[in-house]
């Protein structure tokens, strides 16, 4: 086991860290969105980071791979409701767009 | 090794750069520019395909995606942000960076872990030849994608 | 062919657009019914006979040559495969009707063949990363399928549904990574074997925290429900039905199970930290749902508060537990399904889901009316209905396991549930005709269809329930309970 898999996990909770944060405070749609592809990134991190620590590196590359292409058809689909909810309300702020409640 | 830590480095400091700027444009190229670099850090890591994949994936096609829906979203105006949260982000950040080093050396130092065998064959005989479940559902995840973008611009014949 | 489950939904939604574009009215929907009906015969005959000697593992053959994709059926999967094609087929038949004004329909049925193949995807693979990916699939399906409406609503929820959900994904990815990290293997088998042979208490309790948080919210276990209640009743109508009685407990529930119980094994902190969530879930969802006025969003209360009844008997971890809890899910699938479909037809007849701005439909709608009252009672435990064998196993596991307190509160929450459902059909389909809805009439052809096969399944799994417990049931409780010496021994990878 690779001594050196502390250091890519600690950076990976620090943009955890960072993603969650801009979940949490930012209001802008576009900037939530943001917020999740750093976790995506931490994620992926995480992955290959795992897979280098054991000398896997060739198993833990396929499962990259693999996530990117779900990321993609993810942010294909979040920005497509992203736009529909602009033209709605023609703005992005989370704080006018949210009317259910209860 | 320094090299790696400084792209980390660097990776963490142009996402955070990503969720301070208050331009849409600005934080979508901080993103592409940490997605670049975590692709060197993948290339660095022996593991060269997902840098690539990274590269040419995320910091290409998301960024652009991102351009895209930013330019299309542009007329209404700028959100406003909460001027606090800007603020105290350098402090929280140094305080869980503080945390978060000591921690981790503790934490992951000690998780036990069964030794590994030798790695054999190609990137590409492990994809396609022991990952194949993955490929049917890479296909799945390109349809999921594809209808979802198609249900959700369709013309609408009420208004 | 267990592949099949798989592949052909998804070679179906594949050619469904250009389907479409050849006979927009009748194809896309003799095509994508005819996927579900296939596999619900496949699952309901042909299943039963391969599992017959213990769960199998099929490696795909392409062309003469054995391709390396393995699935592995067993009994807990087969029983999952059989609901989902059940409630699938009966929500599919409902869409003919209803889809109708939301436009592009072969679209429509492609993303639901696409949730359907990822869902059966998930309970047929061996492999930890794989049940993240085919999650995923059903996952980005059902986001487009909550916002298919384009109003306001819909995608408010569906976006607020997305953003939770991927924070979910990633917890669950970042608890795979690490026990990859630790065992080196992805498959049930490898990472089972692993834990075995290393020590790592603590680190297999943070990747169960992970695992409850992720799992959890997709499940919408209290406190990781708060897109449920936005995102179930915005949807159209039949997909409300598929994911209160399907993704849910497919994406939620299984996936938690498979882990628990085949690859770390349930030890009694687990369990009783499961037990004690689960009994929040039922309480604190049953109180919320007495204060809606929105039929869906009660609807969408209650089903919290039942998964929080399925989670409660399969985290007892006795056998009998895991059969209440199974027969729970089978039945409240069929019901809370049955439930949302009608509540789909009354908002196509009415144009509204307020309670208070109905009443008197079932002089109007008498079939809506007779089969929402069997899915209420059956939710609610009344015999003979199939709601009221399940709950009654569920405290009787309870009982028998000398857990006072949860049988106490399983017993409370009952008679709750019971009023909450009884104010639904006083309010909507009792009393007084008000006089707005003199004009409507009873709902088209297939959703009526689709609603009465639904309640029939709650009469009849609630008339037959040996039959029931005795040949799907048993075998699922048989494979979960023999716990991680199933996955090492007979599946043997």
């Amino acid at each position: 086991m690779n001594s050196l898999w502390f250091v890519y996990m600690g950076f990976a909770a620090v943009l955890l860290f960072v993603g969650i944060y801009c979940l949490l405070t930012m209001k802008n749609l576009i900037k939530l969105f943001i917020g999740v592809e750093i976790v995506s990134k931490a994620v992926s991190l995480v992955l290959a980071a795992t897979g280098f620590a054991r000398q896997n590196i060739l198993v833990a590359q396929a499962l990259v791979v693999t996530y990117i292409v779900i990321e993609v058809s993810l942010v294909a689909t979040a920005l497509a409701i992203i736009i529909n909810i602009y033209r709605h309300t023609n703005s992005l702020d989370v704080r006018k767009i949210a009317k259910l409640k209860g | 090794m320094i090299l790696q830590i400084a792209l980390l480095a660097g990776l963490v400091l142009f996402s955070a750069a990503a969720v301070l700027f208050k331009d849409l444009i600005r934080s979508a190229v901080c993103l592409a520019v940490a997605s670049l670099l975590l692709g060197i850090i993948f290339f660095r890591m022996g593991a060269p395909y997902a840098g690539a994949f990274e590269i040419s994936v995320v910091a290409g096609l998301i960024t652009v995606l991102f351009i895209l829906t930013i330019a299309l979203t542009r007329v209404g105006g700028d959100v406003k942000e909460s001027k606090i949260s800007s603020l105290a982000f350098p402090l929280f950040f140094v305080i869980f960076l503080a945390i978060d080093f000591f921690v981790m050396k503790s934490i992951v130092t000690k998780i036990s872990s069964l030794p590994g065998t030798p790695e054999t064959g190609s990137f590409g005989e492990v994809l396609w030849n022991r990952r194949t479940l993955d490929l049917v559902g890479q296909i799945a995840i390109i349809f999921a994608g594809v209808f979802s973008v198609l249900a959700l611009f369709r013309k609408r014949e009420h208004k | 062919m267990i592949f099949l489950f798989i592949a052909l939904p998804l070679v179906v939604a594949g050619i469904l657009p250009l389907v479409g574009k050849i006979s927009r009215k009748v194809l896309p929907d003799v095509f994508a019914n005819g996927v579900l009906l296939f596999l619900l015969v496949n699952a309901a005959v042909a299943g039963r006979k391969l599992i017959a000697g213990g769960p199998i593992v099929q490696q795909l053959i392409w062309m003469g040559e054995p391709v390396n994709i393995k699935v592995a059926l067993d009994g807990f999967s087969l029983f999952m495969l059989f609901a989902v094609s059940l409630v699938g087929l009966c929500a599919s038949l409902f869409s003919i009707d209803y889809m109708k004004h939301y436009g592009a329909k072969a679209n429509y049925y492609a993303l639901f063949l696409i949730m359907i193949a990822g869902m059966n995807g998930l309970v047929l693979v061996t492999d930890l990363f794989d049940i993240y990916l085919f999650l995923e699939v059903a996952a980005i399906a059902s986001y487009a399928l909550v916002a298919y409406g384009l109003e306001h609503d819909e995608l408010e929820a569906s976006f607020k549904y997305l953003m939770l959900s991927v924070i979910a994904s990633s917890f669950v990815l970042v608890g795979i990574a690490v026990l990859f990290g630790m065992t080196g293997s992805l498959s049930f088998e490898g990472v089972a074997r692993g834990l075995q042979a290393v020590d790592g208490k603590a680190v297999v309790g943070l990747c169960s925290a992970l695992f409850i948080m992720g799992f959890g919210l997709k499940a919408a276990l209290v406190p990781f429900h708060a897109w449920l209640p936005d995102a179930h009743p915005s949807a159209p109508a039949p997909i409300s039905a598929m994911l209160s009685g399907l993704l849910i407990k497919v994406s939620g529930i299984y996936a938690l199970t498979r882990i628990f119980f085949h690859v770390f094994g349930l030890t009694p902190a687990l369990s009783g930290v499961l037990m004690w969530l689960a009994a929040v879930s039922i309480v604190a969802a049953a109180f919320l749902a007495l204060g809606q006025n929105d039929m869906k969003r009660m609807l969408a209360y209650s089903s919290i508060s039942q998964v929080g009844y399925i989670v409660l008997g399969i985290g007892l971890g006795t056998p009998l537990g895991i059969a209440g809890g199974l027969f729970h899910l089978f039945g409240h699938a069929a019901a809370k399904g049955l439930l949302f479909l009608n509540s789909g037809s009354v908002q196509l007849a009415t144009g509204t889901r307020k309670l208070d701005e109905m009443g008197g439909l079932a002089k109007r709608m008498p079939w809506t009316a007779a089969t929402n009252l069997v899915g209420s009672l059956s939710i609610a435990g009344v015999p003979p209905f199939v709601g009221f064998w399940s709950k009654l196993i569920i405290i009787m596991a309870l009982v028998q396991a000398k857990q006072w307190t949860l049988a106490a509160i399983a017993v409370l929450a009952s008679v709750l549930t019971l009023w909450y459902y009884l104010l639904i059909q006083r309010k909507a389909f009792f009393g007084k005709l008000n006089e707005k809805w003199d004009a409507v009439k009873e709902a088209p052809f297939w959703m009526t269809v689709s609603t009465v096969i639904l309640a029939l399944v709650c009469v009849a799994a609630g008339l037959f329930f040996s039959w029931m417990i005795s040949s799907w049931i048993q075998p699922a409780t048989d494979a979960l309970a023999s716990g991680v010496q199933s996955v090492l021994g007979s599946l043997g990878l």
